[in-house]
């Protein structure tokens, strides 16, 4: 009998397993956090954007009417205590598992307090390392309240996929945390984060080529206000300054640790300049990257970027499939300009900068035998701005798709 | 004691891998790290080469001495009363692992699993079906582990295979991190990360034969050595230098990281369970062959019985520390320096006496 009633006790006691049940329907997943600066100094305006789960969904009839995501800000001092002041006015628990996006207004990047706020999300469990981060040009809040996706309207799809395409093309960076503590504590390198705005900039142009702007620039007409374009670049866990799309690619294109699938651009044709000719950049192997490092002489860089190009449009019609010396002209054209792009970037990073945001310092460590020799090497000040870099760009194959041959204007307007 | 002698090779060599494999999913690497920086994953490579000749020379004479176990052998050879204060020191560090040990599993569970629920209970209930996991025998313990291994080791290598891509391989420069010297007496110091293989030597003689018994245990720490070796190594290329020493779970940073594809994102929970697994069973060998050193140390036949009072003591004296931190960086880490000067020197000691004594000589 006693036997029994102590069998019986113990198996009561599993029941405090269930001390953090808590049933999906009493949950608020947070899809996108914003944090802004307010007047007082360590407080900070937190925005949560809770995603609906009944909207979208084939099972929710009842959640017809309602909005698909509830977007509520509150002050703050970290990212955890303020979900509990939101509580005043959320009915259910926040729960920040399911965040995809932390955006920071620019204000608040390129404050030296920024590393402290952002520190404190890496120190909950909840929040994971995968997380992007997005710098907005204007406030945080603003950025999530406006941006209103026509088509997608849930916003944890939303987000998924716009970050998703945007990366593949190479107009953002893929700016995870992971990435940001890895680059801000290893105290070498820029981290590039992503930029984005949901107002139009009053320096729109209409002259740029298509990856020449950062978010806010692109004249667009119609769908949603929201553009990702471009990246922040951060030094030692602060903004510096923003890049445009082109020069997110090159980076990407430089560092090796990150993956960029296609790269679309345009390049004036080097037989009639008026036009532009379309090809589709892509790399089949990572570039090499060679760095001798030298004690009391400039450490020299050298870096080999094969990579394929294929043509998608000529405007100009002129035949460059079939016409060898053409696409020697075209072939060197290509090159010469990546080359002179590519250059461009690095010297502006050497001389504004003093540091690279293409995770370079990886390749100088194996020179050293531990991290003190490494540390007083010292990468951000004295390796890399004084390094001799030429990077050289080889094609390995020039495609020019399923068209062997454009129409011939002559024949069609006789 | 529920023992016939039924177990083998594999079993013994199930029982080593899943003791000695748990640390690399706990906070070992946190603890090597703080001070060697991103030379930490070759710490355990030194730390085995110190300890392996000393356990094999234990090995040896357990092997020339037939039909004891470890106590029984420290006692033939240095003497009865000798013989029990150095059992009582090995029983005294194998609580000690094993108290300090649950504290860091029972935080790793509440931390990032169970926020809401004391730490108290979680110990409570933690340790409870520990106690009935012991209570079923060293045989079922055995049976159970080698039933267990390849589902344990096959979720390890999902981890390692979905983390792959985030690898950086040159993170692992520069090679010798915070300075070789510092490396090599850090690893002489850690030697007691392997401690739990003396602990496993009290279960000598429960093999069917006692070769299956040192066949199953070499086999085991080599390839457990390598598995350490290999998630350090992901560790160190995956977070860098700066950031190792910071987290404090990096096994469980990795799976709340990873995802199958784009679509199964949030799966840490599927290894969590595979590893709560391992983490039961480990503590369950723990709490059985400590149960058993005591018994041999008083000469207690029967000491199943034991289980539940040291159960209950586990739990009390794991919940002393006031957090984990200083339960893994501070108490854990001077364990470790303690006993692995008494592990290495140990068997050299017992050798030499037992040359002297003459017994080697038959």
């Amino acid at each position: 009998m006693n036997r029994k009633l102590l069998m019986f006790l113990f198996i009561m006691l599993l029941l405090a397993g269930c001390y953090d049940r808590i049933e999906l329907e009493q949950q608020s997943y947070v899809v996108a956090m914003g944090i802004d600066k307010t007047d007082r100094k360590g407080v900070y305006a937190f925005t949560y954007q809770i995603a609906n789960p009944e909207v979208g969904s084939a099972a929710g009839q009842g959640g017809a009417d309602e909005a698909p995501a509830e977007i509520v800000t509150v002050d703050g001092a970290d990212i955890l205590s303020a979900t509990h002041t939101a509580n005043s006015f959320v009915t259910k628990k926040i729960t920040l598992d399911h965040t995809k996006v932390i955006v920071v207004s620019e204000e608040l990047a390129r404050d030296e307090d920024f590393i402290r706020v952002i520190q404190s999300a890496s120190r909950s469990p909840q929040i994971r390392r995968g997380v992007q981060l997005v710098v907005s040009r204007e406030d945080a809040s603003d950025f999530i309240n406006n941006n209103k996706p026509l088509m997608e309207q849930r916003p944890h799809k939303y987000y998924q996929f716009m970050l998703d395409r945007a990366t593949q093309t190479g107009i953002i960076p893929e700016a995870t945390l992971h990435r940001f503590f890895q680059i801000t504590e290893g105290d070498a390198d820029l981290f590039l984060a992503i930029y984005a705005t949901t107002e139009q900039s009053d320096q729109t142009e209409n002259k740029k080529t298509e990856d020449q702007y950062i978010a806010g620039e692109i004249p667009q007409i119609g769908g949603s206000p929201t553009q990702f374009m471009g990246s922040a670049v951060f030094k030692e866990g602060q903004m510096i300054d923003t890049f445009t799309g082109e020069e997110t690619r090159f980076a990407q294109i430089l560092d090796n640790t990150l993956e960029m699938e296609t790269l679309f651009a345009t390049i004036p044709d080097p037989l009639m300049p008026e036009y532009q000719i379309a090809y589709n950049y892509s790399q089949k192997e990572d570039p090499s990257i060679n760095i001798q490092y030298h004690k009391e002489k400039p450490t020299t860089i050298d870096v080999q970027i094969p990579y394929q190009a294929e043509i998608l449009a000529v405007p100009s019609l002129i035949k460059y499939s079939q016409n060898k010396e053409y696409q020697k002209v075209l072939r060197e054209t290509l090159t010469k300009r990546l080359n002179e792009k590519t250059a461009e970037l690095v010297r502006k990073s050497q001389e504004e900068y003093r540091s690279d945001p293409f995770y370079w310092s990886l390749y100088v460590r194996k020179y050293f035998k531990d991290v003190k020799d490494y540390e007083e090497a010292d990468w951000h000040k004295k390796i890399y701005p004084n390094a001799k870099i030429t990077v050289n760009y080889k094609m390995e194959k020039l495609e020019f798709g399923k068209m062997i041959n454009d129409s011939n204007l002559d024949e069609v307007r006789d | 004691m529920q023992n016939n002698g039924f177990l083998q090779t594999k079993e013994i060599l199930a029982i080593t891998l899943i003791v000695i494999g748990s640390k690399l999913a706990d906070s070992t690497p946190a603890l090597l790290a703080q001070k060697a920086q991103n030379g930490f994953w070759l710490i355990p490579v030194i730390a085995f080469v110190c300890i392996f000749p000393s356990f094999l020379i234990m090995l040896y004479l357990l092997n020339r001495y037939q039909h004891k176990n470890m106590i029984e052998l420290i006692e033939t050879i240095t003497g009865k009363w000798i013989g029990k204060i150095i059992g009582l020191l090995l029983f005294l560090f194998t609580f000690l692992t094993l108290t300090l040990n649950s504290r860091n599993y029972v935080e790793q569970i509440k931390l990032l699993y169970f926020p809401e629920s004391p730490t108290e209970i979680i110990y409570l209930i933690f340790f409870g079906i520990v106690f009935f996991g012991a209570k079923r025998g060293f045989e079922v313990i055995g049976y159970t582990s080698w039933v267990a291994l390849p589902i344990i080791k096959l979720s390890a290598a999902l981890v390692i295979i979905l983390i792959m891509g985030n690898i950086v391989i040159q993170r692992v420069f520069p090679i010798f991190g915070s300075g070789l010297p510092i490396m090599l007496s850090e690893g002489v110091k850690s030697t007691a990360i392997f401690a739990e293989l003396f602990f496993l030597l009290i279960a000598y003689q429960s093999a069917k034969k006692t070769q299956m018994f040192t066949k199953g245990v070499i086999i085991a720490s080599i390839i457990a050595i390598l598995e350490i070796v290999l998630f350090y190594f992901v560790y160190i290329t995956v977070f860098d230098y700066n950031s190792i020493g910071k987290i404090a779970f990096p096994f469980h940073d990795i799976i709340q990281y990873i995802q199958f594809g784009e679509f199964f994102t949030n799966i840490e929970t599927i290894f969590m369970i595979f590893w709560l697994f391992a983490a039961y069973i480990k503590f369950i060998i723990f709490i059985y062959i400590t149960a058993w050193i005591f018994g041999e140390i008083f000469a207690i036949r029967n000491f199943e019985p034991l289980l539940l009072p040291f159960s209950f003591l586990v739990i009390m004296i794991g919940l002393l520390p006031i957090n984990s931190i200083s339960n893994e960086l501070v108490l854990h880490d001077s364990l470790i320096t303690i006993m692995s000067p008494f592990l290495i020197i140990l068997p050299v000691l017992l050798w030499i006496i037992a040359l002297v004594k003459g017994d080697l000589k038959r």
